[in-house]
């Protein structure tokens, strides 16, 4: 289950990789849709911290395309309730995340996603 | 402001003002503690605590875990002259249940048994208050309680009623409500969870640890020692989204992974926000200031201890031609005291401002100073709570420390 609000908030670690290293790129990915409850004012408190491109690439790359390019200023409760489908509905169950910079692949596996690092990899 | 009588349950005193303070923090009222500080000693039973208004007491008796019972407060006296006398002045609170309010009138006591004749006695001395309404033992309008404390006298040899009336101090009041938080104690209990592992933290401290982080809806917590999740059900139970990550993979792993199922037991596998593996000392947060709270039960000992990324002593030529596929990052040990320092540190970045740290940390009770935690504390970090769980000659620490100001960069 990784659902797009962790990946919106990991990037590569690996020693050295520094620039470039956020957003992963999903390969292979598998998801599912899990209904999550809806709460506005969580959504509303997380916004601040949104990459906004970040995520609309990634949801649309996974087939979902309810958000706008341009992150609106007016938070209508339509523009919420898809943007909690984004970050928390949608789960990514089986794959990898590959740092955009470094390669580094990530794999995910019945949805946790195992960010350990290689000692060569750690400073 | 009204005075209500709060029954405690008699079990990690020190936990009791913190826990009292962070839910009227998290529901925003004040409570104005007796200021003797013999009547706000922790170890007694009861306390008489002023708020503004009924329904924060109804919170707390509905939130705190520590509260058996609350009741609006009509008296108290170190004898029945003082506490009749109190009773009069307050004749306020209780006329208007006097004409015809069916009642049910208790006489009980802590650390004793009264007789009962003297319970008769000592209802027949409550009759100036005139009470005409009808007695109904089993569905009363309204419940009126009187409790003697005694002096714990465990121990010793005593004659039956020993001793009977040499109260340390009686209290009287109405019942307000049951506290209802304590039977979370039993829903979270380990022995019934599907998934538990042999560290797993007890219910009632794991409650207690969640009600100091102010968990609640539209918060973000996370546990970076999730292990099997002990921290994660209590928090998400009171509406907050949990997220845990840990070094060792194996408890999230499997089909539908542990934490998963024990948090399906529980309701609340929809507050999970997400499960990771990493060491946390290496951690992929692409940025700080994004959690409310905290809250972990770091690894300890030697059979659980602690682990981060890295070898205990490099491999030998042999060693490292030998094929390892899958590769499996090496792990070492990871020292109490770094942890507890590192912990403190992150928080600072991970936290949002007046967001709280809440962890355990055993100590020796003997060696233990105020210095301990002190040590730790970094710039803009603040302890604002410190509570023993006491084994004896050692103990567990719970330490809340409070983000205060938000770093420059």
């Amino acid at each position: 289950m990784v659902r797009l609000i962790t990946h919106n908030l990991l990037a590569c670690h690996v020693k050295g990789c520094t620039s470039n290293n956020f957003p992963l790129e999903f390969k292979d990915a598998k998801l599912e849709l899990r209904e999550a409850e809806y709460n506005p004012e969580f959504i509303r408190g997380f916004l601040p911290k949104i990459e906004w491109k970040a995520l609309v690439d990634t949801a649309r790359q996974l087939g979902d395309t309810s958000l706008p390019l341009e992150q609106p200023e007016m938070l209508d409760d339509e523009f919420l309730k898809n943007l909690h489908h984004v970050l928390l509905e949608i789960h990514v169950e089986e794959g990898s995340m590959i740092c955009p910079n470094c390669k580094h692949d990530y794999p995910i596996s019945n949805g946790i996603p195992n960010m350990l690092l290689a000692e060569h990899e750690i400073g | 402001m009204h005075s209500y009588l709060f029954q405690f349950a008699q079990v990690h005193h020190e936990f009791r003002l913190p826990e009292l303070s962070s839910v009227a923090e998290l529901h925003g009222f004040s409570l104005s503690l007796p200021p003797q500080p013999e009547h706000r000693n922790p170890t007694r039973p009861f306390m008489v605590i002023g708020l503004e208004d009924e329904e924060h007491a109804r919170i707390l008796a509905r939130r705190c875990i520590l509260i058996k019972s609350v009741f609006v407060f009509y008296g108290q006296g170190f004898n029945y002259d003082e506490l009749h006398a109190a009773n009069r002045t307050l004749q306020g609170e209780w006329s208007r249940f006097t004409h015809d309010t069916s009642f049910r009138f208790l006489v009980t006591a802590y650390n004793h048994k009264i007789p009962q004749t003297r319970q008769r006695e000592v209802i027949e001395s409550f009759s100036y208050m005139g009470f005409l309404g009808k007695i109904d033992l089993k569905n009363p309008d309204i419940i009126l309680t009187c409790f003697e404390e005694y002096d714990d006298c465990r121990g010793t040899t005593r004659e039956k009623h020993e001793g009977d009336g040499h109260f340390r101090e009686v209290f009287f009041g109405r019942l307000l409500e049951e506290g209802s938080a304590r039977l979370l104690i039993a829903k979270f209990d380990v022995k019934k969870r599907n998934y538990y592992g042999n560290t797993s933290m007890e219910s009632e401290i794991s409650l207690l640890m969640a009600n100091q982080t102010l968990a609640a809806p539209g918060k973000l917590l996370y546990d970076p020692f999730m292990g099997t999740g002990s921290m994660a059900y209590p928090t998400a139970h009171f509406g907050a989204m949990v997220f845990g990550s840990d070094i060792d993979g194996r408890q999230m792993r499997g089909k539908v992974p542990g934490v998963i199922r024990a948090a399906t037991q529980y309701g609340v596998a929809s507050r999970i926000l997400g499960l990771s593996t990493f060491d946390v000392t290496r951690n992929p947060w692409r940025c700080g200031e994004l959690f409310d709270a905290i809250v972990t039960d770091p690894p300890y000992g030697v059979r659980a201890g602690a682990k981060r990324l890295g070898r205990k002593k490099e491999l030998t030529p042999t060693q490292r031609d030998l094929d390892d596929q899958p590769y499996i990052p090496p792990t070492r040990p990871y020292e109490l005291s770094h942890l507890a320092a590192d912990l403190v540190i992150l928080a600072r970045y991970l936290l949002k401002p007046g967001g709280r740290l809440v962890f355990f940390l055993p100590t020796v009770t003997e060696e233990y100073e105020e210095v301990d935690v002190s040590t730790m504390v970094c710039e803009g970090m603040d302890v604002i709570a410190n509570s023993l769980q006491d084994f004896g000659s050692w103990g567990r620490r719970v330490s809340r420390f409070s983000f205060l100001h938000p770093l420059a960069n």
